[in-house]
């Protein structure tokens, strides 16, 4: 494997250095990016390192004519944490050191295509769609990234083709992902937050728990993703409607088998997983009310009925019968503003109805997000002192079922493309709530960033 | 002999009073100074513009951008960044009616941006959003002749009602044989002069005259950015698909 990544770094380097020497010639080829550090540390305990990430950047773009673009994007990381557990460990430089490969995008533009007003998009790409800040419940055509879930908004590329076609201040975009891909679920910790954990029958221990997710087959009818969107400007507020027929990206437990072990009172668990089919409409808008900016997006989901079978035959409990998912449409929502001060202080909030792995209207919480930034030194210095979110689980047991993550944060830019940032993220809360799972996992986190 | 050279006088004293007529007819009221001055500065019907920006703290230390500029007439611009690799294909779109939208490649998305970001700093230069927008000063400003010498008019220009800046008054000094400003004052609400703009190796290119470098000078945190430009298209005839986000994403 090691040898492959090896292989594919060298290419890699070649093909930058052949784009540099053809962009010194011609400027039809560029390229660029970044390096990254990003490391996390807990300050709960024995104050572990929960992240350790290094990360290359290498978008590159290429314009032969006027009517055509290529571009894309690829990570190269070391992620994670050694992991060498045997002497055998010490030859295999993945378990020493991870390196990780990502091609993010890589997509052909092709502007006028047939016709003046049509563009066309083919390759893997990203298509947000919202209007919200990083937390948009009408971007359902990529799948989420969750891999770090402080990183809010991060999608994976689809392999697809998108078509824009423009009639004087109308927008028409359609979407065809023929592949379905899952979501990337979180590294570390936040797994089990998102997820609800398996209830045993009273006096039962967990031995083992393994699962089975089932991915869509393969074929047209099964795993496409369509999607449509028509945008249009209507007395100064930029207005959009779209339709997504795809798949909840986060999988679904459809059934769990509990099965004795040799120990007494113990048992393992099977679980079954699948990816619920959706029917997404939203609606998003943005403007200004006087000079304060606002937006509003809102998605209303029409997902299959998901049955849920609880099989405790081997323990002689028979099996039970539960819905995990109703077919009932229910709607996730966010709505905010922005505005800066006279000062330069610029403040944020968010109103957010449903958050990424919420399904189905009894389970959909609240939060408040919000953010206060200022820049000092021209620019040089950005401190943002409040910075964070709230999580309501229940309004009428408040004092119950509230959490809060609080991420001051300073970033210093000592020279053009380089910034380093130090911050801190406190998590405090009832453990009823998602962020209050993780109120002991408080950490500072320290990033470098040189762009090139 | 008498009665020609009293002939004579009388022609003169005619001939002088219809020149001071004439004179006062060509007498510019403010209104028409600043007039002038926006049929200059936008006169072309487009400009492709590409732009060096020089960022210098009060220590005296540069740091450089570069950027495209494109614009229609008076009230269509794009501004697209080029350099450092920091912001790169950041790209800014100005509209008739406040309308601003920013792309910011790293998030894949065209952000639509009130009227409260005008008056904040353009990628961390002393320009600012309202700076960078194309713009009439006479549909936005109320004018008034402080001053005319040989010259130079020298205009302040109060915002006219309903128009959003954090400006309480501009002072302008405009060259009195082609009208192009030379510099600007800008005061802040409190009536105190913080940024100074100056204008300067004024040249006809083609037909139109233009500034080929320009400095924005911010009196309180001492930084200036100076404006090079490094190439000069007018006329070329630029596509409205330029001004559309369509085109703000490429």
């Amino acid at each position: 494997m090691n040898r492959c990544l090896f292989s594919i770094v060298v290419l890699l380097i070649c093909f930058s250095l052949n784009l540099l020497a053809q962009e010194n010639e011609s400027s039809l080829v560029k390229w660029n990016g970044y390096l990254q550090t990003d490391n996390r540390l807990r300050l709960e305990k024995d104050n572990d390192f929960s992240w350790n990430e290094y990360r290359l950047d290498l978008k590159t773009e290429v314009k032969p004519q006027e009517k055509a673009r290529f571009y894309s994007e690829v990570w190269l990381r070391t992620f994670g944490f050694p992991s060498v557990q045997t002497t055998n460990d010490l030859i295999d430089k993945d378990k020493i050191s991870p390196l990780n490969l990502e091609l993010r995008e890589a997509y052909v533009d092709l502007y006028g295509f047939l016709f003046d007003n049509l563009d066309i998009c083919i390759g893997k790409q990203r298509i947000a769609w919202g209007t919200a800040d990083k937390l948009n419940p009408t971007d359902n055509l990529n799948p989420d990234d969750l891999e770090d879930i402080w990183d809010f908004g991060r999608h994976l590329g689809s392999d697809g083709l998108r078509i824009s076609y423009y009639l004087k201040d109308w927008k028409f975009e359609s979407v065809y992902i023929p592949i379905f891909t899952p979501a990337v679920l979180p590294y570390g910790d936040w797994s089990s937050a998102l997820f609800p954990s398996i209830e045993l029958p009273s006096g039962l221990t967990l031995g083992k728990l393994t699962d089975n997710i089932t991915i869509p087959k393969n074929d047209l009818s099964e795993s496409s993703v369509v999607g449509v969107k028509i945008l249009k400007n209507f007395f100064g507020y930029d207005l959009s409607l779209s339709y997504v027929y795809g798949r909840d990206d986060l999988p679904l437990t459809k059934k769990i088998t509990l099965s004795p072990t040799t120990t007494p009172g113990e048992v393992d668990i099977t679980s079954e997983l699948v990816y619920p089919r959706m029917n997404i409409i939203g609606m998003d808008m943005a403007g200004s009310i006087s000079n304060v900016g606002i937006w509003a997006e809102a998605a209303m989901f029409f997902p299959e009925e998901v049955k849920m079978t609880k099989d405790l035959s081997q323990l002689g409990m028979g099996k039970q019968e539960s819905v995990a998912l109703e077919d009932k449409p229910y709607i996730k929502y966010v709505f905010g503003a922005d505005y800066t001060f006279k000062n330069g202080i610029y403040i944020n909030g968010q109103y957010l109805h449903g958050f990424i792995h919420e399904r189905g209207d009894d389970n959909l919480k609240d939060y408040f997000m919000f953010g206060l930034e200022k820049k000092f030194f021209n620019d040089k210095l950005k401190i943002t002192p409040i910075c964070g979110g709230i999580e309501i689980k229940d309004f009428k047991d408040i004092e119950n079922n509230y959490a809060y993550i609080l991420s001051p944060e300073i970033v210093y830019y000592p020279i053009d493309n380089a910034e380093l940032t130090l911050g801190v993220r406190l998590i405090d809360g009832k453990n009823t709530t998602t962020f209050g799972k993780l109120k002991d996992k408080d950490e500072l986190y320290f990033k470098a960033k040189y762009s090139f | 002999m008498k009665k020609c050279i009293l002939s004579s006088m009388l022609i003169l004293s005619i001939i002088a009073s219809l020149t001071q007529v004439w004179a006062q007819e060509k007498q510019l009221t403010a209104s028409q100074i600043l007039s002038k001055v926006d049929d200059v500065v936008n006169a072309p019907k487009d400009q492709d513009l590409k732009i060096k920006l020089i960022l210098i703290d009060k220590e005296g230390k540069e740091e450089t951008r570069e950027l495209v500029m494109f614009q229609k007439g008076s009230d269509k611009r794009m501004v697209k960044f080029t350099s450092p690799a920091s912001q790169k294909g950041i790209a800014f779109l100005s509209l008739p009616n406040d309308i601003m939208y920013l792309y910011l490649p790293a998030f894949k998305k065209t952000r639509r941006i009130a009227s409260h970001i005008k008056n904040t700093k353009f990628a961390g230069t002393d320009f600012t959003y309202e700076d960078m927008e194309a713009k009439r000063y006479s549909e936005k400003y109320i004018p008034e002749l402080l001053k005319r010498d040989e010259s130079h008019y020298i205009l302040q220009l109060k915002p006219k009602e309903g128009i959003v800046t954090d400006f309480s008054k501009l002072v302008m000094w405009i060259r009195t044989d082609n009208f192009y400003p030379t510099k600007i004052e800008f005061y802040d609400k409190g009536n105190n002069l913080y940024k100074v703009m100056t204008r300067e190796k004024i040249e006809k290119v083609g037909e139109y005259w233009t500034s080929k470098e320009s400095e924005m000078e911010d009196l309180k945190a001492k930084h200036k950015t100076k404006m090079i430009l490094l190439d000069v298209k007018f006329d070329s005839g630029l596509s409205d698909e330029i001004f559309t986000e369509r085109y703000l994403i490429r």
